[in-house]
């Protein structure tokens, strides 16, 4: 964790243009250097990582924005429930609509279904994730059924819940992306338990097809699924930047994009390392979830 | 095969012909062959090959036969913005006049140069890197497998945004930046690759007769391992292009007046409710295609490589 903010950092402040940036093309050398006084510019680079990154350690504190007249957290924190939010409820609707597409694309595997739904995820996969987003708008909001083209701006997070369908779209389109992402790996994990013996052997002792993909099959694919599940919350909080920006819903990633283009370096940091974090969180209660789901698991990590 | 069964039907007083006058079809058909076959029998797999031959041919050769203004904003001036398509511009104009025709070559030029320069990348650097992890083992195997977990957390582009925050926006710093955040993953996949082969058999034969490292990574593992490289560089190829566009559409993507599709596609769907189909709909296209047909070079080359299917 700690190396991979050593590395930002370092190139980070070996540059003075954040100066220009938040003084002014005109600010004359003399104010430069105050500005990089005050912003800690004359210590070495060991000396001001150490200074971050034990303040980020020990004291939960990001630093403050070079743009804002404000704590990076305080910038942030308003922001941060909401792009939870987004990446949760697409994550849950990811994991409904995705494993039932994997299992019946590996049921019925080499049917019309079958490559249908291979040939609409390829698509979606290989197509940027804005121009899905802007046909889901020209579609539903500008023509159609006349959606919300983006979510109330307050910045309450349980506006998802009490004013629901400006969030569809952004929710449908991250969803999509996901899916689409997902299913690649979806299908062949289901696969690869369906040529197992055990499979076998119940179709053998005269289990319905019903129950063999259900009671056999599914709950020996469920370990790699969640597997596959943790693995895709980068991409899917990578994805909800994009979508943010398209439908202008006020989180993490609009944050982001807006202190990078005025070069708000402390707060781009912030906002990274937050998400990572995220990340991890993700990761782990998809180790915890596996845990669950294969008790064998978690015999092995109490031995170990 | 068929040489076999000519064979049985020879009576058996007679002897054998000898080796030398053997047909062409006895012999043994090299391996590269053998997956070549595999992988011309995919006819759509072909036929991605073909397209995106033609795309990139396409894109380097038409701004050189048949140059259209694309640079100069100036000379643009009096000429219609937003104009359907006609016998003059096949594709319409964009916002600023220049013909959207010549335009999609002309950013197929920096987006496909920067896609294949970066994959290129992604996979030297993912390559050694896997390949040293594997190969060192140990302390050191488990350190840069952590650095590599350490750098899988950060969704790909808040790095990319980050690092273009700081630094500047010129076309090569853009393919380093892309090219050098990428090769994570490919990384992870070619140590698991070293790994493995390393404890086969025969690299153990290799080591146990005295080969160095060096070596057996040079005669056994690289050879053994090309068809997960190769594989996984033509996904890096698609992906990188993927993540110009998104850069493009953030505006942080090759800079005016050159361009590139994603910043092309950000302009065209800006004006969506205007109903400029010809500034999305054709480049949508072309770009969904190249992209798809990457993907499924990739998985063709994926299946041709599987020994599996050799055996036929």
């Amino acid at each position: 964790m700690l190396l991979t903010f050593s590395l930002p950092y370092f190139q980070v402040h070996g540059i003075r243009a954040p100066a220009y940036t938040v003084l002014g093309t005109k600010a004359t050398p003399y104010n430069v250097a105050i500005w990089a006084k005050q912003h800690g510019m004359d210590h070495s680079y060991f000396d001001r990582f150490w200074t971050y990154a034990t303040q980020v350690l020990f004291h939960f504190n990001l630093g403050r924005s070079y743009k804002e007249n404000s704590s990076v957290w305080g910038i942030i924190s308003l922001y941060v429930p909401r792009t939870i939010w987004l990446a949760a409820v697409s994550l849950a609707l990811t994991t409904i609509i995705a494993i039932p597409l994997g299992i019946y694309q590996a049921a019925r595997r080499n049917t019309v279904g079958d490559y249908t739904a291979t040939g609409v995820a390829f698509v979606l996969y290989a197509m940027p994730s804005f121009l899905l987003c802007m046909l889901l708008l020209d579609a539903f909001s500008f023509h159609g059924p006349h959606l919300p083209n983006s979510p109330p701006q307050g910045v309450q997070a349980w506006a998802m819940f009490t004013s629901p369908e400006g969030f569809i779209l952004p929710v449908a389109a991250l969803t999509m992306l996901s899916v689409a992402g997902l299913s690649r790996y979806m299908r062949g994990t289901v696969l690869e338990v369906l040529v197992q013996d055990y499979v076998r052997t119940a179709k053998a002792k005269g289990c319905s097809s019903r129950r063999t993909l259900f009671k056999h099959a599914f709950r020996n694919a469920l370990g790699p699924i969640i597997v596959l599940l943790g693995l895709s919350i980068p991409a899917l909080l990578g994805g909800a930047l994009i979508i943010e920006s398209v439908f202008n819903y006020a989180g993490l990633g609009i944050q982001t994009v807006f202190a990078a283009e005025n070069l708000d370096v402390p707060t781009v940091l912030g906002i990274t390392l937050l998400v990572a974090i995220l990340t991890l969180l993700g990761n782990l209660l998809a180790d915890i979830a596996l845990g669950l789901v294969n008790p064998r698991i978690r015999i092995e990590g109490t031995k170990a | 095969m068929t040489d076999l069964t000519e064979r049985e039907r020879v009576s058996p007083i007679e002897p054998p012909d000898p080796p030398t006058t053997l047909s062409t079809d006895d012999q043994i058909v090299p391996m590269w062959r053998q997956r070549l076959r595999i992988f011309f029998h995919n006819k759509l797999a072909v036929a991605s090959v073909v397209f995106l031959f033609l795309t990139i041919a396409a894109c380097f050769l038409v701004p050189v036969l048949h140059p259209t203004n694309q640079t100069n904003q100036a000379a643009t001036f009096g000429l219609p913005w937003n104009a359907a398509p006609s016998w003059h511009h096949w594709l319409g104009t964009d916002s600023s006049g220049f013909d959207e025709l010549g335009r999609i070559f002309y950013g197929g030029e920096y987006s496909l140069t920067l896609g294949f320069v970066a994959g290129f990348i992604t996979i030297v650097v993912g390559t050694t890197y896997g390949m040293i992890s594997g190969f060192a083992g140990g302390i050191t195997d488990t350190l840069m497998m952590r650095l590599i977990d350490a750098f899988l957390s950060i969704p790909y582009i808040f790095l990319l945004i980050t690092l273009i925050a700081i630094f500047n926006r010129s076309t090569v710093f853009l393919i380093c930046i892309i090219g050098f955040t990428l090769w994570w993953g490919n990384a992870r996949i070619i140590r698991g690759d070293a790994l493995l082969i390393r404890n086969l058999e025969y690299s153990q034969a290799a080591t146990a007769m005295g080969a160095r490292k060096w070596h057996i990574i040079r005669r056994h593992v690289f050879p053994n391992s090309i068809s997960n490289i190769v594989t996984v560089a033509t996904f890096s190829v698609a992906d990188a292009i993927l993540f110009l566009s998104a850069l493009g559409f953030l505006g942080l993507g090759i800079q005016a007046p050159q361009t590139d599709w994603g910043t092309m596609l950000q302009a065209g769907t800006s004006q969506i409710q205007n109903g400029f189909w010809w500034e999305i709909y054709p480049l949508a296209l072309v770009f969904i295609l190249v992209v798809v047909s990457i993907n499924y070079i990739g998985d063709a080359l994926r299946d041709c490589f599987e020994v599996r299917l050799l055996e036929r």
